[in-house]
Formats: structure tokens, C-alpha cells, sequence
């Protein structure tokens, strides 16, 4: 109300309203409107789908997926890609599961050791891209196939049950709620925080919006992109112990679903795949919306192939509301009608 | 500075190149030495396996696998002719459990045979172009025999016809790669899944018999096992009149064998479906996260009708034991599939008696309404273990998967 008043009494505070509305990032409008209206569109034809087991069934993924897009989304902000997501995630899971070997005490040391093999295989990854030049496309493609190796090596492929405080961490409930949801809620607010409203988060920023603008400004470009990949490697890590909860027995390979799903909610949170400015909230939204749609979509009982047509639709038309110049589409319809009626109007 | 760059950049060069080499040569070293190792491990073996196998035989079918154990009261089981030759196992895929124990049943089938003088095994760790080479490298090895997991299906069916063109005997079993018998390689030794649906649809009948609601599920869309598989069922139990109804997808709802897609696809099936009496799958232990699903929305857990896993075994020993008990019946995982294409193979290569089937039907194992063939769990083993492995006991098992 106060703000009502203020800004019907100064000039300036109208712009200040105008301001904040247009620092409301688009791919964070148009990706609640999209949940929004995928909930609504749940509930009028797979109604089964928005029950409560389905729903709680679906959250501890979706916030699984919305974590290890966090850290997808600081390698893109960076201009860059990281494939090696899988091979993270898998790596996680295998530790955490075959470390623990179903034992409580050695749950915490396993997911250490799970950390610091992360850690290091970002600082790797961080390496070649920033320091070295590589393509990332190239150098977290080496690194997947390293992290593979290592969960062979360390598993042989054998997929082994978690710990009960694994399970109970994750896929426990708290107020009714996954807890695997707080935690993405947490990984949400201290991403955001860090990148919009520290320092070191600005200059990240900084450097993704514009590299030689940043350089210029006097930022070490470099250091910014290394820390991307050592960032996302720490997400990609608590994604993968929670998943590694969720499921009772998890394969070796859990982490193969996560490529194309990663990059997706990216970039339905509006996330630009050439770099610059990232959209943490706007991308967990984006998980929650492949999540629920997946949900939707078996809620409807349709086919195998509809299921996989639907989600692609889904995924085609999110993506062409940010890539597509719908502007320019509509001037150039909306001319061609003009253009199209005869000569002087009747 | 650069000159710290260079060495920095050399060194993680290095550093993953070896590691990387590490990850790779691990599973073609052990291909290497692997038969030495194993032909001790496996004779050692071969002499205990005939004793355990007609307690777990009884229920298995007339495959070229059982032939040969129930006849093996002599040293030299039937497959087994005179002639000596070096045989080749050639895996698409060898890094899980199940292909693990497979592997193992395999070479203790062929150290059976006196006259199997070196078995090469090779792991294709699921790329095409290492399984071709693989298979090639075979060949000029001088395998007399080749047996093949063709993981790749069809892809690797130019493969199989070079090897067989150049004289060997080629042995595909499990999957099918295209071709037939006779033209594009010696035999292929199908899984007969039609036989899984057949059991399953008996034991639904005999457990539900005034009639369910049954839910099917497999891998893959399209895969010929669970295609095959609930074909069957929905067929048998389609004749009993409209007592027994199907809900989900048909065939069946698709899973991938994947732990979270089963589990989103149970949930899913949970809320929609009122009533789910009999879920019919292809992999037991892939459901064992997913069933939880109906305790929590306060419905029981429907009867089941799958396949075996330690896993499985204790996740319903728990369920009885909390007062959450279901019924059950599984088959065998069908690690023993592996015997009867090596059966085949060595028989054709070595003179011996060939086989008079050439597929695999996996054995009824565990049902807990009846009393003889009891669900099976060891809360002292790893879940991921296989009761139901003929060659191979399941402590075996934790310690070769160790």
C-alpha cells in the first residue's frame, strides 16, 4: 500500500516500480506461468497425477534435478557446458552407495571422499576450459569417461542398496515435505545470494555477461570460469547423494539421466546457452516443471511413445519462447496482413 | 609463468590419460589373465556344482544347460567331444552384477570340459566398435568357438557372419542379433521369455483364482522379453474369460529396468488405479523401491510375479515380518542362460553330443505358496546376489563381486 501511495506521488518512484518490474527476469515470469499452468492442466486431465502420492513421489526428483541444474546453470552462465554431469552424479551414487556398504557411521566419510573426488575433477575441468582453452564441450566429455572409469573401477557396475540414514535424509518427510526438497530450496537461496548479492558472485556474473568487458574491468576471467565447473561439481555432488537416497538400490549409471534434463532447465529458466546472466530460482522452476510434466504424462496413461512425444513438445515450445523473436514474428504476420489487404482499405 | 602452464597442462594431461588408461585396460586386463585365474578358480568348482544342482534343477526345463548337468554323473558331460579347441566369450556388456555372475557361470560350464583348452573372455563394456573388434580379435586369436552376448543386436550381426564365414562356431544367446541359424552364424540360443508368461499366468491363476487386476512391466519399449513375456500372460489369462483385467500400457508399462523410472512409474500406477492385485515384471529387484509406494497410500502390496533377487528375497522376508506380507513367486534370472550357449558351442566345436534345444527357459524358483520352493533371503549376504545361479552359490557370488 505504502508503495501504492509513494509511487502515485513521485515521478521517480514510478520508475523505480518500472525498474524492479523489468529486473523481474522474463525466464523466471514466463517459467511460473508455465508451471502454473501445467499444475492447472494436471489437475483438469490426469487429475491421478496431482495426488498426493504421485505428488510426493515426484518432489524428492524434481529437487534432485533442480540442484544438479544449479550447478549446470553456472557452467552455462559461463559460456560453457558440462557433460560430465553424468559421470558426477554416477560417481556420487556409487560412494555414497558402495562406501556406506549399508552402514550408517560410514555414510558421512563416504560422501567425503565422494566430495573431494568431485572437487577435484571440477578443478580439472575448471582447468582445461579456463586455463587451457579447451572446448568445454571437449574437456567434459575426457573427464565423463575419467569419472566412468572410476565408477567401474570402484563398483564394477554393481548396483548396491543405500544406508538407512541415506534414505531417511533424503526421502524422509519433514511437515509432510521430501526432505530432498529443502535441500534444494537451500542450495536455491545460498546459489542466488552468493551470485546476486556478493561480490565475488557480481564479478561471476560479470565476467559470464560479457568476458572482455570484464577483463577490462580488471576481473581475473579466468579464475571466474575455472570456479563455474568446481561450483557445479559441488552441486552435481549433493544431487547425487539425495538421489542416491531416493532410491533404494541405485544402479551405477543413475547419473545418465541427467545430461539433457540439466541443460533443459537451464534453459526453460531462461538461462542464455551463449553465457551471461543466470537465473537460479527460474531454473529450479525449470526442474519442477520436467519433473511434474513427466508426472502429468504418466498420470495420462497415454502410450510410451505419446509420453516421450508430449515431454518433447514441452521441452521444443519452452524453448522457442525464449530463442524465437516473437516481436519480430508478429510485426512481420501482423505487416504481411496489412500488406495483404487491398490497396486503400474497403 | 607459461613455462608453469606447460608442465600444469602436461601434467593433468597425463594425469587423465592414465587414469582414463586405468578405466579402460581394468577390464581387458583382467579379460587377459582372467582365464588362468578362473580355469583353477572354476575346477575347483565344477567338482561341488553337480551335488547342489538337482535340488535346484528340479523346477528348470528341458534347456541344453539342464541336459547336461543332470547327466553330468560322469567327468565328461555329453556336449563335450574330443576334439580341442580354444574358446571365446565375448561379452557386449560386463560391468554389472548379473553380467558378472553370468561371466563366471559360463567359464565353470566350459571347465567342464576337459577338452576346452583356453577360454578368452573379452568385455565389449558397451561400445559397438570394441565388441566388433573384439569378436574379430577372437578369430585371429584362433578361437575354435565363439560365444557372444550381442548387446548391440542387429549392429553386430556383420561381425558374427565374418567370424562364422571364417569357420568358427558362432554362438549368439540372449539377445537376438537378426539372421538365422545355419546362414549368418551356427545357433542362436534364444531366452524363451513366452515360457516366463506361461508360468507367471499359472501361478496368477493358482494365487487369485476368482480373478485381479494385473499390472505388467518390463524394460525397453519393445523389448523382445518383456514383449514376449506379457504377450503370453495377457493371452493366458485373456482365455479365462473377463475374470482377470489388465491395467497400464500394453504390453506392458515401460521402466527401462531403471530403479527411478520404476519407481515414478508405480507411484503413478498407485494414483491411478484403484485396485492392483498382481504386478507381473520381467526384474524383481528393480521394484523393490517402488513397492513401498502402496503401503503409503494404505493399500496392500499386490501379489507379485518376477524374477529373482537377494534383494527381493528380504525386501518380502521384511514385508511378511511387519505384517505388510504379499505373495510371491519368481524364475530364475537366467544367469544359467549362459551354460546352455556354451553347451552348444563346445559341443559343435569339440565333436561332442550337440544339444537338442536351442533355448533357454529360466527355472521356477521361489513361491511362497508353496512350501517347497520357499522365498529366499540372507540378510548375511550383499542384496545384490542371485539364489537362483545354478553354478555359483550365492557366498560365491559375494565374493566374487567383492
Amino acid at each position: 500500500m505504502a508503495l501504492d501511495t509513494a509511487v502515485q506521488e513521485s515521478t521517480p518512484a514510478v520508475q523505480e516500480r518500472a525498474g524492479l518490474w523489468n529486473r523481474v527476469p522474463r525466464g523466471l515470469i514466463t517459467i511460473s506461468i508455465g508451471v502454473l499452468l501445467l499444475f492447472l492442466v494436471s489437475y483438469v486431465f490426469a487429475p491421478s497425477s496431482m495426488t498426493k502420492g504421485p505428488l510426493l513421489g515426484m518432489l524428492p526428483f524434481a529437487a534432485v534435478l533442480a540442484i544438479v541444474s544449479l550447478g549446470q546453470t553456472l557452467v552455462v552462465q559461463q559460456g560453457g557446458i558440462d557433460i560430465s554431469i553424468m559421470g558426477a552424479i554416477s560417481l556420487t551414487v556409487v560412494i555414497a552407495t558402495h562406501g556406506a556398504d549399508g552402514d550408517d557411521s560410514r555414510v558421512v566419510p563416504a560422501l567425503f571422499t565422494a566430495l573431494v573426488v568431485l572437487v577435484i575433477a571440477g578443478l580439472v575441468n575448471g582447468f582445461l576450459v579456463g586455463r587451457v582453452g579447451l572446448n568445454p564441450i571437449i574437456a567434459t566429455l575426457g573427464m565423463n569417461a575419467v569419472l566412468y572409469a572410476i565408477v567401474l573401477g570402484y563398483s564394477g557396475g554393481i548396483p548396491q542398496m543405500n544406508a538407512d540414514l541415506l534414505s531417511s535424509m533424503a526421502s524422509g518427510l519433514t511437515l509432510g515435505i521430501p526432505n530432498a526438497v529443502f535441500y534444494a530450496i537451500a542450495a536455491v537461496v545460498v546459489v542466488t545470494v552468493v551470485v546476486k548479492r556478493t561480490v565475488p558472485g557480481r564479478k561471476f556474473e560479470a565476467v559470464g555477461a560479457n568476458p572482455t568487458a570484464a577483463w577490462a574491468a580488471g576481473l581475473r576471467v579466468k579464475n571466474q570460469q575455472m570456479s563455474a565447473y568446481v561450483w557445479a561439481m559441488v552441486l552435481y555432488w549433493l544431487g547425487g547423494v539425495l538421489l542416491a537416497g531416493i532410491l533404494k538400490q541405485p544402479t551405477a549409471y543413475q547419473g545418465d539421466d541427467y545430461l539433457l534434463p540439466s541443460v533443459a532447465a537451464v534453459v526453460l529458466g531462461g538461462t542464455s546457452l551463449l553465457g551471461g546472466r543466470g537465473f537460479p530460482v527460474a531454473t529450479a522452476l525449470g526442474a519442477l516443471f520436467l519433473s511434474q510434466l513427466s508426472n502429468f504424462v504418466l498420470g495420462l496413461g497415454v502410450s510410451f511413445a505419446i509420453r516421450t512425444i508430449v515431454e518433447a513438445l514441452a521441452l521444443v515450445i519452452g524453448v522457442a519462447l525464449y530463442t524465437l523473436n516473437w516481436k519480430g514474428i508478429r510485426a512481420r504476420v501482423l505487416g504481411k496482413n496489412l500488406s495483404g489487404s487491398p490497396p486503400g482499405g474497403s | 609463468m607459461k613455462r608453469n602452464r606447460i608442465i600444469l597442462t602436461t601434467g593433468a594431461a597425463v594425469t587423465a590419460l592414465v587414469l582414463a588408461a586405468c578405466g579402460g585396460s581394468s577390464d581387458s586386463d583382467s579379460a587377459a589373465e582372467a582365464p588362468q585365474e578362473d580355469a583353477a578358480s572354476s575346477e575347483e568348482a565344477v567338482e561341488e556344482a553337480p551335488e547342489e544342482e538337482p535340488a535346484d534343477d528340479s523346477g528348470s526345463d528341458d534347456s541344453g544347460a539342464d541336459d547336461a548337468a543332470d547327466s553330468g554323473a560322469g567327468d565328461v558331460p555329453p556336449w563335450c567331444g574330443p576334439n580341442e579347441i580354444t574358446l571365446g566369450f565375448a561379452d557386449g556388456f560386463g560391468g554389472n552384477n548379473w553380467r558378472l555372475v553370468t561371466t563366471e557361470t559360463g567359464r565353470r560350464e566350459a571347465a567342464k570340459c576337459p577338452s576346452v583348452k583356453e577360454l578368452i573372455y573379452t568385455d565389449g563394456q558397451g561400445d559397438l566398435q570394441k565388441s566388433i573388434s573384439d569378436i574379430q580379435g577372437l578369430v585371429s586369436q584362433g578361437a575354435d568357438a565363439v560365444v557372444v552376448f550381442p548387446d548391440a543386436s542387429e549392429a553386430i550381426l556383420p561381425t558374427l557372419q565374418e567370424a562364422y564365414g571364417a569357420g568358427v562356431v558362432t554362438v549368439p544367446y540372449r539377445v537376438y542379433p537378426g539372421g538365422s541359424d545355419g546362414d549368418d552364424y551356427t545357433a542362436y540360443i534364444a531366452l524363451d521369455a513366452t515360457n516366463d508368461g506361461a508360468n507367471y499366468c499359472a501361478w496368477i491363476k493358482k494365487a487369485r483364482p476368482d480373478g485381479a487386476t494385473v499390472l505388467v512391466t518390463s524394460g525397453p519399449k519393445g523389448n523382445s522379453q518383456g514383449t514376449d513375456m506379457a504377450t503370453e500372460l495377457r493371452a493366458c489369462l485373456g482365455a479365462e474369460g473377463d475374470k482377470y483385467t489388465f491395467v497400464g500400457e500394453d504390453p506392458f508399462e515401460v521402466t527401462n529396468w531403471d530403479p527411478a523410472e520404476t519407481q515414478k512409474v508405480i507411484t503413478a500406477a498407485v494414483a491411478k488405479y484403484p485396485e492392483i492385485d498382481v504386478i507381473a515384471s520381467d526384474f524383481g529387484p528393480s521394484l523393490v523401491g517402488a513397492l513401498p509406494e502402496f503401503t503409503k497410500a494404505g493399500r496392500p502390496i499386490p501379489a507379485l510375479a518376477t524374477s529373482d533377487g537377494n534383494i527381493l528375497g528380504c525386501f518380502w522376508q521384511d514385508q511378511q515380518d511387519a505384517g505388510n506380507g504379499f505373495d510371491m513367486m519368481t524364475v530364475a534370472t537366467g544367469n544359467d542362460h549362459a551354460r546352455t550357449a556354451i553347451d552348444y558351442a563346445v559341443a559343435v566345436a569339440t565333436g561332442g553330443e550337440i544339444p537338442s534345444s536351442t533355448a533357454h527357459q529360466h527355472a521356477l524358483f521361489e513361491d511362497s505358496l508353496d512350501p517347497d520352493r520357499p522365498v529366499q533371503c540372507d540378510t548375511s549376504l550383499p542384496d545384490y546376489v542371485f539364489h537362483s545361479a545354478e553354478l555359483i552359490t550365492a557366498q560365491e557370488q559375494a565374493a566374487l563381486l567383492e
